[in-house]
Formats: C-alpha cells, structure tokens, sequence
C-alpha cells in the first residue's frame, strides 16, 4: 500500500535522549517505529506481533507499528532517526524528510537492527 | 544557587536554576525535559571522555598525542575536506572551525543548510520580517503555528510567548489567538482554547492554502464554498480575518513547511503571501519567527557573515574564500570530498542513507561530546566538554538573538572545548606536525 511518509520529533522518541540514556534495545524500541492511523491498521491486516516494511526505491526498513489515531489516514508518521532516514530522499539538490511516497506491507520479518544498517553503510572500511 | 541559561535547544531559556557544589550540578530547576536532558548528559553513560581511534574496525582509546596525530595525518593526506555540523557549538567553535576550513582548503557548511538557513537563505532575495521572543511576548496578539509542533521539539517556546504577560498587553493568554496549521494533531493543539482555531490540512497542500489566501486576501467573502485542503470555508475565513486583523501576528514555522517540491517554491509563495497581507495591512504586521533544533543552528550564518561577508556554506581554495555553487548536499552527493570533520552533530543518522553512506565510507574525523551513530562509524573521535555546562561562549538563539552562555562546573577530564581541539588542529597543521 502507498503511504506518505513523515519523519518528525517526538520527545519521547528522541534519538538523542536514547542514545545518550538508553540501551541500543531501547533505541531500537523507540526509533525503529511507524505510526500509522488505526483504519490503517485494519486496512493492513496487521495484528500487534506483525511489523511494517516500509519501502522506497530499493531502499527499507522494518520497524514496529503503533497506532495513533492523530496521524491521517495514508500516512505513516517515524521519528527521526537513523530508521527513517534509510528511507529519506535527496532532490534537486535538497533533502525530503516529509511527504515521502512509500511502499508500506505487513512482515513477519523482525525489525532492522543498529548494527545491520551500519554494516550496510560502511562497506569500504 | 544561580540562573544560567540552557543549552537545550535554540531557545537559549535564560533562567535556569542550577545548583551545583563546584564539581558536580547536583539540582536543576525549570528546565524542561530536553533541557533536563541536556544536564544528564554529563554523566550519560554515552558519554566520551577519552580520545579513540579506530584500528582494525575496533574503536581504541589512545593519548591526545596519538589522536592529534592521526587526524592531522588524515588532514594532510587530504585535498578536499569537508566540514559540517557547528550547530551545537558556540560561535567561538564555528570561527576555530572556519579557520580550518580556510587553511586546509576545505568546504565548510552547518546544519542550518539542510533547515532553516534554506529559508532565510530564499529571504534575503524577497526580502523578510522577522522578529524576536520578547517582541511576541510584549506586543504579540496571533501566533500561528505552521508545520511546527514546538510542545515536543522546543518546549518550552508556548509557554513563554503565548501564556506570559507581556509589557505593551494589560492581558496575555486572553488576548493572543493561536492557529495551528500541520497535517498531524500534534501535542501542540494540547494548549488551545475555545478562541484559537485548529486547522488540520490535507497532507502536501499546504500550497493550495497559499495561494488561496493570497487570490483572496482581501475578501473574507470570496472564500470558496467547497474549502481548500480539507479546511472548511469557515475555517479559511477566520483564518483570513486573523491574519489581516493582526496587530502584531507571527508565523512560526517549523520542517514541515520548507520541505522541497520539485513544482513549487513553497518557501517563496509563504513569503509573498507575507509581504501581500503587510502591504495592505494597515494597523498591523505579520512578522515570522523560524525554529531550529540545535542550540546554536542560527550562529553559524552570522559569524560566516561578519567574518567572511559570505551567508551560510564557506569553499576555500589557495586559503582564500571562493564563490561556490556547492551545498553540502551536492558535495556529499557527487563524492566531491576527501575526509569530513564532523563537529556536535550525529551527520550519519540525520542524512539520508545515500549521502551517510557516502560519508561513512571516507575517513571521518568526529568532535563530540557522546557516543551518537556518527562514532559507530568515525575513525578518530575527539571527546569535548559541553557548553554551556562545562565551558562557556557565544550562541544565537532562534529569533537571532546574540546570548552570552556560561560554564557552571568543570569537564571530567579536564575536557577541552570544541573550539580548544579545533584551534589545536590548526595551530598543529601551521607547525607541520601534531607533536
């Protein structure tokens, strides 16, 4: 299913405060998270022990779901963070961080790790 | 027991209550949960207090000697550097670093490149009214929120400029009206009242309310039936009457309304639509106050201005400043640099995987004060103290504010300042070595 993805800060999923107080299982917790509207959550058929594959261009991430009955229907709301920004976008020459388009299915799969975006990063090291 | 000011966030709150015994803050009042955390942050297990280099893809602690002289090989090794970050560091850090920048010939940018210096970049051709926290606090009667949500990201920013009285006001929270403009009920429609108007807007049609306030600005009565972006006609001419009736109004503008389009400057139309409603306006302005995360995001510009009458980004060659087409982006994009320094800043969680991959792949030199994704990848790391906790200096605060911040207990370690490892790079490299 399309979605438009924002990035935005949330201060109980701040990226700072969980790596400076957290545990990486808590940055992965608290980052590697979607919010998606609750009819959305039905739309998906998605259940509390599935998680989200959210896709762009090649380019994804798994990350836990919440629902939030805030965020519009057709959008899926992270936190900044290195999750959601495996999926921000560069262009003309400028970085998107909102109203990206994206692929977004229900996976059994287990959430994308810390180390395992680093390990695909740094490949010339 | 004495007020210091926060270096939480851009908002620079000047009366924060510390206490402290000379060697540690034992007691923090009034600040805010970020700029609580800020204070934890000296003690956070995260925290880096010794230098480390990466040897065999394991990160070691070394001397200061063996780091310096490992960053400087890098440097020396390197014809095209890049440095970026500089915006939670004081303006004495971001003058230390643009020195470097000029003797090593590198390019120089801050975070407010890919924030909020995008806007004020696109301003200084139209032209803009900013204006400052005590301005709104004394004189402000409409604050608008417009793709900003400052409960979570400056918390403590409503509380000053909507809920206190000002001097010019007999009355404060009574008389300032809030409108709150985004796509997401964020906390920030928390503090509204019955007289404050919540427009929840269709996701990416922010510029279909542009342009039809600016077709429509004079006229609350042309204001179509059908709405615009899922804003409701009478919705859109309260909005109207608001922003055409403000004595003293701000937009308060937040990410979510300088995201690019590749069909449209929204930034500009803003700005137009600004400058149309103040040239008809008659008792009244519309002024705009920009917010930024980071402590000292609007620093960087001034001091590239008063020390290289340049705005923003910096690109040395031969050690003389040269005009550039380059943005951090397209440098980082097109693999037009060497080695980077990244200073306060974690450049690797916040850019997008195509330019972080591309830093993470050259030699990194990292100045900061914790642990962050950018140390998971950095082959030198050079641990600081933390301003405006364990060292002092000068920062801007959002509404381009110059404020004095000061040091209140000494760092663990002896700790040097940004500014300190910075100058010692460029006093290291003019003697030809570290040592």
């Amino acid at each position: 299913m399309k979605f438009i993805l924002n990035s935005i800060r949330r201060i109980d999923n701040d990226q700072a405060k969980e790596h400076a107080l957290g545990t990486k299982q808590s940055l992965e917790e608290k980052l590697a998270v979607g919010f998606i509207n609750p009819k959305d959550f039905e739309k998906l058929n998605l259940v509390s022990s599935l998680h989200l594959k959210i896709s762009i261009d090649g380019a994804s991430v798994i990350v836990k779901v919440e629902k939030d009955e805030n965020i519009p229907e057709g959008t899926i709301v992270m936190p900044v963070s290195l999750w959601s920004n495996q999926l921000s976008v560069v262009q003309n020459n400028e970085i998107l961080y909102k109203n990206i388009v994206v692929d977004v299915e229900a996976t059994r799969d287990p959430i994308t790790k810390f180390e395992d975006i680093i390990q695909k990063l740094v490949v010339n090291k | 027991m004495k007020r210091f000011t926060c270096s939480g966030c851009s908002l620079l709150c000047d009366d924060i209550i510390v206490k402290s015994d000379g060697l540690f803050v034992t007691e923090v009042i009034g600040a805010c949960l970020k700029g609580k955390e800020r204070f934890d942050l000296v003690s956070a297990p995260n925290r880096i207090t010794k230098p480390m280099i990466r040897s065999n893809g394991e990160l070691k602690q070394v001397s200061w000697d063996e780091a310096y002289e490992k960053a400087t090989e890098i440097i020396k090794n390197s014809s095209n550097p890049l440095l970026y970050g500089f915006s939670n560091v004081t303006c004495e850090a971001q003058e230390a670093g643009m020195k470097l920048a000029q003797q090593i010939n590198g390019f120089i940018d801050s975070n407010a490149s890919i924030c909020q210096g995008k806007f004020l970049n696109k301003a200084k051709n139209l032209g803009i009214n900013l204006t400052t926290i005590t301005e709104i606090i004394n004189k402000g009667d409409l604050i608008i929120l417009w793709g900003a949500n400052p409960a979570e990201t400056i918390p403590r920013l409503l509380n000053k400029v909507l809920f206190s009285r000002g001097k010019f006001r007999m009355t404060g929270r009574e008389i300032k009206t809030l409108v709150i403009i985004d796509p997401i009920k964020t906390a920030s429609f928390n503090v509204m009242g019955v007289r404050d108007l919540a427009l929840i807007i269709e996701p990416n049609k922010d510029i279909d309310l542009i342009r039809t306030l600016k077709e429509e600005c004079c006229s609350a009565d042309s204001v179509p039936s059908e709405g615009v972006a899922g804003i409701d006609q009478s919705d859109l001419k309260r909005l109207l009457l608001h922003l055409t009736g403000a004595e003293n109004g701000v937009i308060i503008l937040g990410q979510g309304v300088i995201q690019p389009h590749p069909d449209y400057d929204l930034v500009e139309e803003l700005l137009e639509l600004i400058q149309m409603i103040n040239e008809r306006q008659v008792k009244g302005r519309i002024s705009l106050l920009l917010m930024g995360g980071h402590f000292n995001m609007a620093g960087f510009d001034h001091v590239a201005l008063s020390n290289y009458g340049s705005f923003g980004k910096l690109e040395f060659k031969n050690n003389q400043i040269v005009q550039t087409e380059n943005t951090l982006i397209s440098k980082i994009e097109k693999d037009d640099f060497d080695c980077s320094i990244i200073v306060g800043t974690d450049a690797i969680a916040h850019l997008p995987q195509s330019l972080s991959s591309k830093l993470a792949n050259k030699p990194l030199i990292l100045i900061d004060n914790h642990s962050t994704t950018t140390s998971h990848i950095a082959d030198v790391i050079f641990p600081t103290s933390i301003t405006g906790i364990e060292n002092g200096g000068l920062a801007y605060r959002l509404d381009q504010v110059p404020i004095e911040l000061q040091k209140i207990v000494n760092p663990p370690n002896n700790l040097p300042s940004d500014e300190k490892v910075l100058t010692k790079f460029f006093n290291s490299l003019n003697q030809g070595g570290a040592k």
